[in-house]
């Protein structure tokens, strides 16, 4: 029996599914708030959508039926959550188009746990002009180095498609990069 | 001053410009099992006898309802329709002349009233008019 097999069981018992939550806390929480901030930008909105991944996650783990992976099963949500909130921030800013993410500069810019320098904030800028979905393939391929199948997965969308998908994003923020700031 | 980068390997990737708290995954894990719902434990109800046998039991009744409608409709005399039973009927029944009189003793009206029944009807239907021109007057 592997690890996540191990896990599951215990999270499917009652009497150890709270121990078994804790260790998949621990074992998952880094890797999903990376992949929330990358989405959102700001600490403290990571921060609050992490929370919110783990509480959906404990409040529905009947539901999981193990069908997918954990891993995949998390990203998922948190992926939604991620989207959900910023479909909010683009109604609260009163930005009509679902890619417009040009509100996340200013978040970027006053977040106190942002330390890049001018690249790296180029960088950042190119990448909020990727339509959202580009967006998302672009920073799990390359911040988080996944692999194409585990994309695939998560994403629901074939490996041929992300490859090209990534292909272009790259393609875009190289054109971006190179143009003068 | 204009900041070009002509390609994405230009930038260190090694580098995390993104920072968070001191120890904060170490608090957040256990600040997020601090905050977690409680949740009911649901234990399961037993199973009764009862619950157990109950399939069963519908089974057994559907196949007694079964067999009983089967013998029902196989003694109605309207559908013994079995090559023993039709010859039996032919025992019964022989085809003679008694048969007419044999069905007579069944109906309600006389010989005599059913005759002057079917008269009347064929007076009604003009029958014998066009029988008369049809056969006397040609």
């Amino acid at each position: 029996m592997n690890n996540e097999e191990q896990l599951l069981e215990e999270l499917r018992d009652p009497q150890t599914s709270r121990n078994g939550f804790a260790r998949l806390v621990s074992e998952y929480s880094e890797r999903l708030y990376w992949q929330i901030r990358k989405m959102v930008l700001s600490h403290d909105d990571a921060n609050d959508i992490l929370q919110d991944v783990f509480i959906k996650a404990w409040m529905n783990l009947e539901n999981f039926r193990g069908e997918a992976k954990l891993t995949t099963w998390l990203y998922r949500i948190a992926i939604n959550e991620s989207i959900t909130f910023l479909n909010r921030k683009r109604g609260q800013n009163h930005i009509a188009l679902d890619d417009d993410n040009s509100f996340l500069i200013n978040t970027l810019e006053s977040d106190p746990y942002f330390d890049g320098d001018e690249a790296q904030k180029l960088l950042q800028k190119a990448i909020l002009t990727l339509p959202e979905k580009q967006r998302l393939v672009f920073q799990m391929k390359y911040s988080e180095e996944m692999k194409y199948e585990d994309i695939s997965d998560i994403l629901g969308t074939s490996v041929g498609a992300l490859k090209a998908s990534y292909h272009h994003a790259v393609k875009k923020i190289e054109k971006f990069l190179s143009e003068p700031h | 001053m204009d900041t070009k980068i002509n390609k994405l390997k230009e930038i260190d990737k090694t580098k995390n410009p993104f920072k968070v708290p001191e120890n904060y995954f170490a608090q957040f894990n256990e600040e997020i099992m601090n905050h977690l719902p409680e949740k009911e434990i649901i234990a399961p109800e037993p199973i009764s006898m009862w619950d157990r046998a109950k399939p069963w039991v519908y089974l057994a009744a559907m196949f007694i309802g079964l067999y009983v409608t089967i013998n029902f409709l196989m003694k109605t005399p309207g559908n013994d329709n079995t090559t023993e039973n039709r010859l039996a009927n032919q025992q019964t029944f022989p085809a003679s002349a008694d048969n007419t009189e044999n069905y007579w003793s069944t109906v309600q009206i006389t010989e005599e009233e059913f005759y002057q029944y079917l008269e009347e009807q064929l007076i009604d239907d003009s029958y014998f008019d066009y029988m008369y021109h049809h056969y006397y007057l040609n």
